[in-house]
């Protein structure tokens, strides 16, 4: 049993911080909002940072011009920057989609694009919902029709964050009609600059801009830009949902670490009624409790890492460990607000603001975590069925 | 990093959960808890023989000299089984104590009978405030004058061969070794449910000798606090072993149990409530393990022992009160095994710091003022 990074993760680790401490993250372009998972906002100003020190092909094998570093360099450097809350919103999605270009990628993806996410350069959103498929994600209808050396696409997505500022995305779509649900269905890079595609935003209940829609009227895709074999879209969608669990909110429980320490900073010097809200000992085990739960989701965290580095398979743990980080950031936030009381409205435009207006935000971004990426609904049957062997509900034959 | 266990750490788990399954069935548990003593002597002399007293014991006294992850992989398995044993009280809390506060004369004497299952040791710590903290002892005595007062909550105490009283001297807090024998000490079980055995011991002028005094005078609290902690971890491991142990039970259940022609597994409703309790198991073993971990590394932790233990005092009982309702009407009943896991649970959560204490020193090491 050994808890500890290795001596070089360690150092690794160092190095990242020595780079924020000369890089400040605030003086960084922003260009999308922070969804409050942990990963901060959009910036490519970042990216392109992070990119110029090599560290977006830290895991790629070195015949794709990486590094082969373990995965759990890349924990590290998530851990880091959300320790400080740096903007590295786009991340996740472009080691996402390189891993699935290195593994399933034709000759043109990998020589077109790859090397454009190594340096940093360009951005991805996930085309899997659709108006009329949200947790039976398998009742899409987009379609993709194969002509000559290209693919026609034609569809409606919707939940696509970041889709508007981003530069392809990874859309799954329908080749063969005439299969059962889950085959037929296959995964295309798409170039947002494609004829065709009406790419519009959704405002969010903060007043800013996630999602985005996207009408694909005929959109031609050129055969080369399949990711893998027609009719493996299902095996790489359930690959990429189970990686999006464990990458898209491993970062959640160093996000949570800080914002429970500025909290804590907050209880120490704010008082109430005349009384420190530190010395309120109910408050003080609300905190603490909060605290240890999220310890106990970054532990979890960590045991799935290393089951990822070791082969292991992780058949429920990412949707466990998904639902566990959203429902405790959920709750943090929560404790936020009702400890700012009337500041907890206030936004950060507000010169009467607390903690720069960032627990509202948070609260409100919270909100709709537990319904991205598998609901926690979805997600607690898959935990039953998966890791406790239950049976399954009778369900419409996939 | 490596969540591995080691291949000894692998095996004690293994003869530990093989040997509890044959000798210590849920009919032994259930007479043993009815009977007066609480727990069976002969299973304690194979427990003994197995070489569990004694493993947190140095070799140079008999013992194996195992590391805090080990005893709290025992912990587990104990716990898993609902297995009535002074184990923690013991073999952990006090062995510890001696093993960290005793002179090379008091290891002598008591590690090897510990070690070996030969004597009992208990912790007369708690008085009638049941506050877990330094100010709050009443009971005095002075190294080689008396001992008087009356000590409450002294888990295992009627069973116990040593006591180890924590009394305030002129010097401040002491530790003093007493054998339960002496003349003067007093011990009567607190009715209580299930789960523990606490109980109350009065001490009326008890005689001290020189060397009954176990470290040095006035330092009793320093001496005690690590031992509280281990106490503490272990017990959070036994807590994960008894709701590992109901998650099975209720699974157990979903899959077989039909109702509406169906199995009741198949019933989100009974989905979603399973999928939570195989979360709280499976978190609470990871804080229990890192925090033995830590310990084992030589870091402080504290705060990590007591979020591990105010957690799987947490999540046992809302494991243990959820499995009552997914089971139904039949955990309700004397026969089911369900209520003696969650008795133990309660007295476990509360043994060597509740909740409320531990979520205290928790808020502490975050910062808060």
């Amino acid at each position: 049993m050994d808890f500890q990074f290795s001596p070089d993760e360690q150092a690794f680790a160092e190095e990242v911080r020595g780079f924020l401490r000369a890089h400040p993250p605030e003086g960084f372009a922003i260009d999308g909002m922070d969804a409050g998972y942990g990963s901060g906002a959009h910036s490519r100003d970042f990216l392109r940072a992070l990119a110029d020190r090599g560290w977006l092909t830290m895991s790629w094998p070195r015949s794709f011009g990486g590094q082969e570093r373990s995965l759990m360099y890349t924990l590290v450097l998530f851990e880091e920057l959300a320790a400080v809350g740096a903007p590295f919103g786009p991340l996740a999605g472009c080691n996402q989609t390189a891993e699935g270009i290195i593994r399933y990628g034709s000759e043109t993806l990998r020589r077109e694009v790859l090397p454009r996410i190594g340096r940093g350069e360009v951005t991805f959103w996930q085309g899997f919902s659709e108006p009329e498929a949200g947790s039976d994600l398998l009742s899409l209808r987009t379609e993709a029709v194969r002509r000559g050396d290209e693919y026609v696409i034609r569809g409606h997505k919707i939940w696509s964050s970041h889709a508007g500022i981003a530069d392809y995305g990874l859309v799954l779509a329908r080749t063969d009609p005439s299969a059962r649900r889950h085959k037929g269905l296959s995964m295309f890079v798409v170039d947002n600059a494609t004829a065709g595609m009406d790419i519009r935003p959704i405002t969010s209940l903060t007043g800013e801009v996630y999602h985005y829609e996207v009408f694909l009227d005929d959109v031609r895709v050129p055969a080369g830009y399949l990711l893998g074999q027609e009719g493996e879209g299902f095996t790489q969608l359930l690959r990429g949902l189970d990686t999006d669990r464990f990458w898209g909110r491993f970062y959640k429980a160093p996000m949570l670490r800080r914002v429970l320490g500025e909290l804590v900073q907050y209880a120490n010097v704010t008082s109430r009624n005349g009384v420190l809200l530190a010395l309120d000992r109910g408050l003080r085990r609300r905190l603490a409790t909060l605290a240890t739960d999220v310890q106990a989701a970054r532990l979890l965290f960590y045991r799935i890492a290393w089951m990822i580095r070791e082969g292991r398979p992780t058949p429920y743990e990412t949707a466990l460990v998904k639902v566990m980080a959203d429902e405790t950031g959920q709750a943090v936030a929560a404790l936020g607000m009702e400890m700012l009381g009337l500041h907890g409205p206030l936004t950060g435009d507000s010169r009467w603001a607390r903690l720069r207006g960032a627990i509202q935000h948070l609260y409100q971004t919270s909100l709709g975590q537990t319904i991205a990426g598998g609901t926690s609904e979805v997600l607690r049957s898959t935990v039953a069925t998966r890791g406790l062997g239950l049976p399954t509900e009778a369900r419409p034959r996939d | 990093m490596d969540f591995d266990l080691s291949e000894g750490q692998q095996l004690l788990v293994n003869t530990a959960r093989e040997f509890l399954r044959r000798q210590c069935s849920p009919t032994l548990v259930a007479e043993s808890l009815a009977s007066e003593r609480g727990f069976s002597p002969e299973l304690w002399k194979e427990i003994s023989v197995l070489g569990w007293p004694g493993l947190l014991v140095p070799a140079e006294y008999g013992g194996s000299g195992g590391s805090l992850v080990d005893a709290c992989l025992l912990a587990e398995e104990l716990g898993r089984a609902c297995c009535p044993a002074p184990y923690v009280t013991s073999a952990v809390a006090a062995t510890s104590l001696i093993a960290a506060g005793g002179s090379r004369a008091q290891r002598e004497r008591l590690l090897p009978v510990l070690a070996a299952g030969e004597r009992l040791g208990a912790l007369a710590l708690l008085e009638e405030s049941a506050s877990l903290a330094p100010d709050a002892i009443g009971v005095a005595a002075e190294p080689g004058g008396q001992l008087s007062g009356r000590k409450l909550f002294v888990n295992d105490a009627h069973v116990a061969d040593d006591l180890i009283v924590v009394a305030r001297g002129a010097s401040g807090l002491c530790l003093f070794v007493v054998d339960t024998r002496r003349p003067g000490v007093a011990v009567l079980p607190m009715a209580a449910l299930a789960g523990g055995r606490p109980c109350e011991v009065t001490f009326d002028s008890v005689r001290l000798r020189a060397d009954d005094l176990l470290g040095e005078p006035g330092r009793g609290w320093e001496l005690l606090q690590p031992a509280l902690e281990r106490g503490a971890l272990v017990r959070a491991a036994e807590l994960v072993g008894c709701a590992q142990h109901i998650l099975e039970l209720v699974v157990e259940h979903a899959k077989g149990r039909k109702q509406f022609g169906r199995p009741l597994g198949s019933f989100q409703a009974v989905q979603h409530a399973c999928a939570d309790l195989l979360r709280d198991v499976e978190t609470a073993r990871g804080l229990v393990h890192h925090a033995a971990w830590r310990r084992d590394e030589g870091d402080a932790g504290a705060g990590d022992i007591a979020m591990a233990k105010a957690y799987a005092s947490r999540i046992s009982q809302a494991v243990a009160r959820k499995a009552h309702q997914l089971l139904g009407a039949i955990s309700f009943c004397e026969e089911h095994p369900l209520h003696l896991f969650h008795k133990r649970i309660l007295a476990a959560g509360l043994d060597f710091g509740d909740q409320s204490h531990h979520l205290e020193v928790v808020a502490s090491a975050m910062g808060l003022a």
